[in-house]
């Protein structure tokens, strides 16, 4: 699921903070990803004790959040965003 | 830390925008506020200087600046905290943080407003964010500074991680509004919204609505 060889045509995932913990901060998907509900699903499938966490999370493309309504396109970079703890 | 300045009364009634400034530390021009983003970057790897930006917060239409300056302390739930670390998603934090000051900016007639957030590691006693609010009158800088620092906190993509002096580290105090909004974007503030009434009689703007980003 996870590629070692990075290819321009695949979906990117980046996490932060203690989503760290989970996953390795960047990572590429090879397998189609419309949606974020269908990248949950991926994610839980890497590591199913993320399970948590990912319901608080939001999900980024580019500068602006996403729900689950955006079509993902599998060059996308997509930001795992946890809750906020700045301050 | 929070230091308000405020001028003298007579300063305070409403000066003519195009007043001259006077005295020590006042700038000689207002300055452009469509993005501070050239001169100081909403987030920064380096040390946040309060001195030039508390420069760069005088205006002749402000007679009260209102300086927040959060700062990292030595303790934390019972625990001994060595330092923190922050990170964030710059690009969308930039973006979220221009937008809050720009809207506070409008809803509360601010003449200056600036703010910035730290990434990397923070020792104790160092600043990690500061927000820098400008107006007429005290009031509106109060209510606008409060109201920027509890959406910065609750919204931005900026996360802290704790060291500890035992040598661990903990990300943590995650905004958790979601668990009582049922909404991940859906944030609770601290700060009341809603017109107030001051004891000067201000009536003072309207504050925003609880936006979520």
């Amino acid at each position: 699921m996870i590629l070692k060889q990075f290819n321009s045509l695949n979906m990117k995932v980046h996490v932060y903070a203690a989503l760290k913990e989970y996953f390795t901060p960047e990572f590429e998907l090879a397998e189609p990803i419309r949606n974020t509900d269908e990248l949950k699903v991926c994610l839980l499938a890497i590591n199913a004790t993320a399970g948590e966490i990912l319901k608080t999370c939001r999900f980024a493309v580019e500068d602006g959040f996403i729900d689950n309504d955006f079509k993902l396109k599998e060059h996308d970079t997509v930001i795992i965003v946890p809750p906020s703890s700045g301050g | 830390m929070t230091l308000s300045l405020s001028s003298l009364p007579a300063a305070e009634a409403d000066p003519p925008e195009s007043a001259s400034p006077s005295g020590a530390g006042t700038s000689a021009e207002p300055k452009d506020q469509s993005d501070q983003s050239a001169a100081f970057p909403y987030i920064s790897a380096e040390s946040l200087d309060l001195v030039e930006l508390l420069r760069n917060a005088h205006h002749p239409g402000a007679g009260a600046v209102v300086l927040f300056s959060g700062e990292v302390r030595d303790n934390n739930r019972g625990r001994d905290v060595a330092c923190l670390e922050y990170e964030s998603y710059g690009p969308l934090a930039s973006k979220m943080i221009r937008d809050i000051l720009q809207e506070a900016k409008e809803k509360w007639n601010l003449q200056i407003v600036l703010a910035q957030h730290r990434i990397g590691k923070v020792a104790i006693g160092d600043t990690a964010v500061v927000v820098i609010t400008a107006s007429a009158h005290r009031s509106e800088a109060y209510a606008a500074n409060r109201h920027i620092i509890d959406r910065i906190k609750h919204e931005a993509p900026i996360w802290k991680c704790e060291y500890y002096t035992d040598g661990t580290h903990e990300w943590g105090n995650n905004c958790n509004c979601h668990s009582i909004t049922g909404d991940n974007a859906k944030h609770i503030y601290e700060t009341a919204p809603g017109p107030s009434a001051t004891s000067s009689g201000y009536p003072g703007p309207s504050a925003p609505p609880n936006q979520s980003y």
